[in-house]
């Protein structure tokens, strides 16, 4: 496929793509459509998990299993300080990312100068520590009992129930996500985290501190995740220790994996084809399959790698993509 | 003139394979000095030690002036050893604490005798490893120390009739008074001991790689290392890195300053591009460049980082005489700027055009140095090579 | 404290099989917690449904988790010999996922146990009493198995011609190779033999704690890796101490620190382990870069 011919011109096709996106909710689906609204809040959602975690795998190559631990926490600081504070949207959101980086500092200072797989293994302890405190600090979480009665979030008082309204936020919050990582994607920051990403021993060689960067990557992947579960806790109204197994970083990992990693577009069309799909499952399938569905994100994996490591959008597609509508610019 | 670098009896051994002996060198300013010796001679081990990848086992190596490879002061490692062992000793005084398990109203005595020998036995090995110079040992001595002073200093608050430890109570009598007086101080001062810096070199805490290529040194890879996936250009840019300041915030925020420095930093990376011959392919992919643009990127990128010193490794390497002639001519306009070379190469014609001075090295060790003609001469070196190349090569 | 010894003798059998593998492809195959609830699982079915006495059913899954674990490298590890870490690992990780989900939907979430009478009646006798401790003759014939084993591992790596071959290939593949050595099919066999000894793991378990049910594979899995990590990967004295240390230090730990983070110190151990040591306690130095 000509890599030359995508997106000639990616301002205009962005441009569609977000009006289409806006005038979603007032396109005629019949009767469903706040049921495909849901369903797109949830992908969209998932788009946003997918793009914090992408940076860690999709930059610095590093596996982070644990991923859904930042998400967890990022839904229980949101949901108590709704509960006991009261506090706003608007004043979470901030407050659940900068908890979810410095929980990524404190977890990735001292790990990440280790291989891969032992990476991969501690990050997963850490989720899995993650999900033990919050079911046994019964003092903070209510642990088992889930933490019910979250308030929605408010815009000058006035609450957001209707499915349209949480859609167009996380549209928003999408928005603002996307703004995040592509601007650190073509900086030195984002330079210095593909060098690590193609070769750690040649990017140190250049002068790249690799325990810096790859920190810092993990801290924003953490506080991206957090927020996104400061959301979720908001418009789901009820968290609890269950939702936030391991099973949801799989389920994550495989969204990246099957859009690229490393790719933006990649991880949001990952997104965009998978989790509809799910909700497809759930309609087709029997109960007692439908939560076997991991098996197939499992499978998934298992082929990916097999055939198609790069994913949909493979990362060089990316690059090359970007170089050459740089072209121009730099008069050649 | 001082010289730029200047290495005295690096050694490099690898479990029992000893890669480099003794290897003494140095780079005057200005100047390229070459590298030959049969493979497997140890050229590459010693540019790794060099540019921070490996951590020789022996010798001294100065950049600058500044010591990237510091001298291991022996008499001050030893000095640790025996206060740790000392440590270790005076320690014991904890054992009778282990009969107020043996008593009869002990909970969980064999539990806790297995845990007491377990830290024991742990102990032994780190003084082991502080004898062989290994961080792990440093880190689980710091703890130790820690947590023995921790536990002193409770034991010291509380009266004796109400310790307790997993729910026995223990009958510690005098010792935390003893422990105080004798082994206390002991261990602040090697607390403190540990802490210094020069010491914490000697358990392995040494400038890293990219700490060095801050410093001034660059190098390249005796096989290609380019990062394939990303454009020509982008591999330039991160050649830069060091020469740049922005962060997080200011790449988030696109401030003027961040946005000045990158486009600053392209048009760097574009001269530099020019320098090697290769900006018509800067929008490229470096996986999709020929083998000896690939080189020409690396050293490139190489030079994006503004170095003192460049470390080439086999820069002809694959190249047929028309490119390594271009090649010379790069490599001697790279000294014209003023940046001293460092390079090894097995093609002897590229050799002799460019060095002003040669090390010669053959099973680690250096068998010869000296001007080009003194090494086109000396037998010692003929013989290594088995009459090869350098005999065919003419003036 | 027996309990510990026991349950440290069943997490050096995993940690063994982890081990193995890791020596010879350098890939953590986090299927291996799975073959270990298969184990259980296959022997509980044999048990109860198909109604065949237990020594018999317990030597057939063996068999058939041997031939599993051979079927695993073959499909999912084997394509990957040549590519990066980080594909692999995904691969491992798509695998333990699938088989988890698999054993979910084949036999359903709830805990299955051994009825009691299709059990030899001795097993929950006492043998012997010590004290205040007491040792049933579950437990003498959990460690009896699990010494047997590991000393007819030991013969088999340092005494037979296939375990030269396996210690050749964990050290150096390509020179094995060109020395003549089948590196596929030692490598086979390596599985083959990892994951009888995790089978076997998991059929103890499941006879042992009585309750089996398909998560059981990776929380025992990621303890077994925490042992193996802690004696030195690579090194199968090391995972053989490792599991035992691991056992004991997760009972005591669970006796008094407090038993609902009994996980938690196996993830404790493991990360504490790794940061300051990450040779383990026997094993080869491992450069933190490759």
């Amino acid at each position: 496929m000509d890599v030359r011919s995508l997106g000639k011109n990616p301002r205009l096709l962005l441009m569609a793509l977000l009006l289409l996106a806006i005038l979603l909710p007032w396109l005629p689906m019949g009767g469903s459509t706040n049921y495909i609204l849901r369903i797109l809040t949830t992908a969209i959602l998932y788009m946003i998990l997918a793009m914090g975690l992408n940076i860690v795998p999709g930059f610095t190559g590093l596996l982070d299993l644990g991923y859904v631990g930042f998400y967890g926490i990022g839904a229980y600081t949101s949901g108590l300080l709704a509960i006991h504070y009261d506090m706003s949207l608007w004043l979470i959101l901030p407050l659940a990312a900068i908890n979810g980086a410095i929980w990524g500092i404190l977890l990735g200072a001292p790990t990440l100068r280790l291989t891969g797989d032992y990476f991969a293994i501690v990050t997963f302890g850490f989720s899995e520590l993650v999900v033990l405190v919050i079911r046994n600090e019964l003092w903070l979480t209510r642990g088992p009992m889930g933490l019910p009665g979250i308030s929605p979030p408010a815009i000058f008082g006035h609450p957001l129930t209707r499915d349209w309204e949480f859609y167009y936020l996380i549209l928003i919050l999408l928005l603002i996500v996307l703004v995040v990582v592509t601007r650190l994607q073509d900086s030195r920051v984002g330079r210095a985290w593909f060098a690590i990403r193609e070769d750690e021993t040649a990017a140190q060689c250049c002068g790249v501190n690799l325990i810096r960067y790859k920190v810092t990557a993990f801290a924003i992947s953490a506080s991206i995740g957090a927020m996104a579960g400061a959301f979720y806790a908001k418009w789901f109204k009820f968290i609890h220790p269950d939702m936030f197994k391991f099973w949801e970083s799989i389920l994550i990992l495989c969204l990246i994996v099957f859009g690229g990693m490393g790719s933006i577009v990649g991880t949001m069309l990952g997104a965009l084809i998978l989790i509809p799909l799910s909700e497809v499952l759930r309609a087709v399938l029997p109960q007692g399959l439908f939560s076997a569905r991991y098996l197939i994100y499992g499978l998934v994996l298992v082929l990916m790698m097999r055939w198609r490591p790069e994913g949909l959008i493979p990362f060089e597609w990316a690059q090359a993509r970007k170089a050459l509508l740089s072209k121009e610019r730099l008069g050649l | 003139m001082k010289p730029v670098l200047k290495a005295t009896r690096l050694s490099k051994s690898f479990g029992g394979l000893s890669a480099l002996k003794e290897v003494t060198l140095e780079a005057e300013s200005g100047r390229i000095v070459g590298i030959i010796g049969p493979n497997g001679a140890g050229k590459t081990t010693l540019f790794n030690c060099l540019s921070g990848l490996y951590h020789p086992t022996q010798g001294q190596i100065l950049f600058l002036d500044r010591a990237i490879v510091p001298e291991v002061p022996e008499a001050k490692a030893k000095h640790i050893r025996w206060c740790a062992l000392i440590f270790l000793v005076l320690g014991l005084t904890w054992l009778p604490l282990f009969w107020s398990f043996l008593l009869p109203n002990a909970l969980f005595k064999v539990e806790l005798i297995v845990a007491g020998i377990f830290i024991l036995v742990m102990r032994l090995l780190v003084v082991r490893g502080l004898a062989r110079r290994q961080m792990w040992a440093w880190s689980l001595m710091f703890l130790f120390l820690l947590s023995d002073l921790f536990f002193a200093a409770w034991w010291l608050s509380v009266p004796a009739s109400q310790l307790h430890l997993a729910g026995t109570p223990i009958r510690l009598g005098h010792i935390p008074w003893l422990w105080s007086i004798g082994a206390g101080p002991l261990g602040i001062y090697l607390m403190i001991q540990l802490s210094m810096p020069r010491v914490r070199q000697i358990y392995g805490f040494r400038p890293s790689p990219d700490a060095i290529c801050q410093m001034g040194m660059a190098r390249t890879f005796q096989n290609i290392r380019l990062f394939y996936n990303l454009s020509v250009l982008d591999n330039v840019k991160i050649g830069c890195h060091p020469r740049m300041d922005a962060n997080v915030l200011g790449s988030l925020l696109r401030t003027r300053t961040q946005r000045e420095e990158e486009a600053l930093t392209e048009k760097k990376a574009l001269e530099w591009l020019r320098f090697v011959g290769l900006e018509k392919r800067a929008v490229d992919l470096a996986g999709t460049l020929a083998y000896g643009e690939q080189r020409r990127l690396e050293i490139a990128r190489a030079l994006a980082s503004e170095p003192t010193l460049l470390l080439l490794d086999e820069p002809a390497a694959g190249m047929n005489p028309r490119e390594s002639s271009r090649l010379v001519q790069l490599i001697l306009d790279i000294r014209g700027r003023g940046i001293t070379v460092l390079m090894i190469e097995h093609d002897m014609r590229v050799m002799m055009s460019l060095a002003d001075y040669i090390y010669v090295l053959d099973y680690g060790r250096l068998i010869a140095e000296g001007t080009p003609d003194e090494i086109r001469n000396n037998p010692r070196v003929i013989e290594a090579y088995l009459g090869g190349s350098i005999a065919h090569v003419d003036a | 404290m027996v309990n510990g010894i026991t349950l440290g003798g069943v997490y050096a059998l995993i940690a063994v099989g982890y081990t193995m593998v890791y020596g010879v492809i350098q890939l953590i195959n986090f299927a291996h917690g799975e073959i270990y609830m298969l184990g259980a699982f296959l022997a509980y079915t044999m048990v109860t449904v198909f109604g065949l006495p237990f020594l018999a059913a317990f030597v057939i899954t063996l068999l058939i988790c041997s031939c599993f674990g051979i079927i695993l490298d073959f499909i999912a590890y084997r394509p990957l010999r040549k590519a990066p870490r980080l594909a692999a690992l995904i691969t491992a990780i798509g695998m333990s996922i699938f088989l988890q989900n698999l054993a979910l939907m084949i036999w359903g979430s709830q805990i299955k146990a051994y009825p009691r009478d299709v059990l030899p009646e001795i097993f929950f006798q006492a043998a012997w009493n010590l004290g205040d401790v007491t040792l049933s003759w579950l437990q003498v014939f959990i460690l009896l198995i699990t010494v047997i084993s590991m000393a007819i591992l030991h013969i088999v790596i340092h005494r037979t011609r296939i375990g030269t071959a396996m210690r050749a290939v964990s050290q150096d593949k390509t020179t094995a190779a060109l020395m003549g050595i089948g590196v596929n099919r030692v490598i086979s066999f390596t599985f083959a033999v990892g994951s009888a000894m995790g089978a076997m793991a998991g059929i103890l378990v499941g006879l042992y704690y009585n309750a089996i049910f398909p998560t059981m594979g990776y929380i025992a899995g990621i303890k077994a890796f925490a042992a193996a990590v802690l004696g030195g990967i690579g090194s199968v004295p090391g995972a053989m101490l490792g599991g035992g240390v691991l056992g004991i230090a997760e009972v005591m730990g669970a006796g008094y620190i407090s038993s609902e983070y009994r996980d938690g110190i196996s993830y404790a151990v493991m990360i504490a382990v790794i940061l300051f040591k990450p040779s383990g306690l026997i094993g080869r130095p491992i450069g933190e870069k490759a």
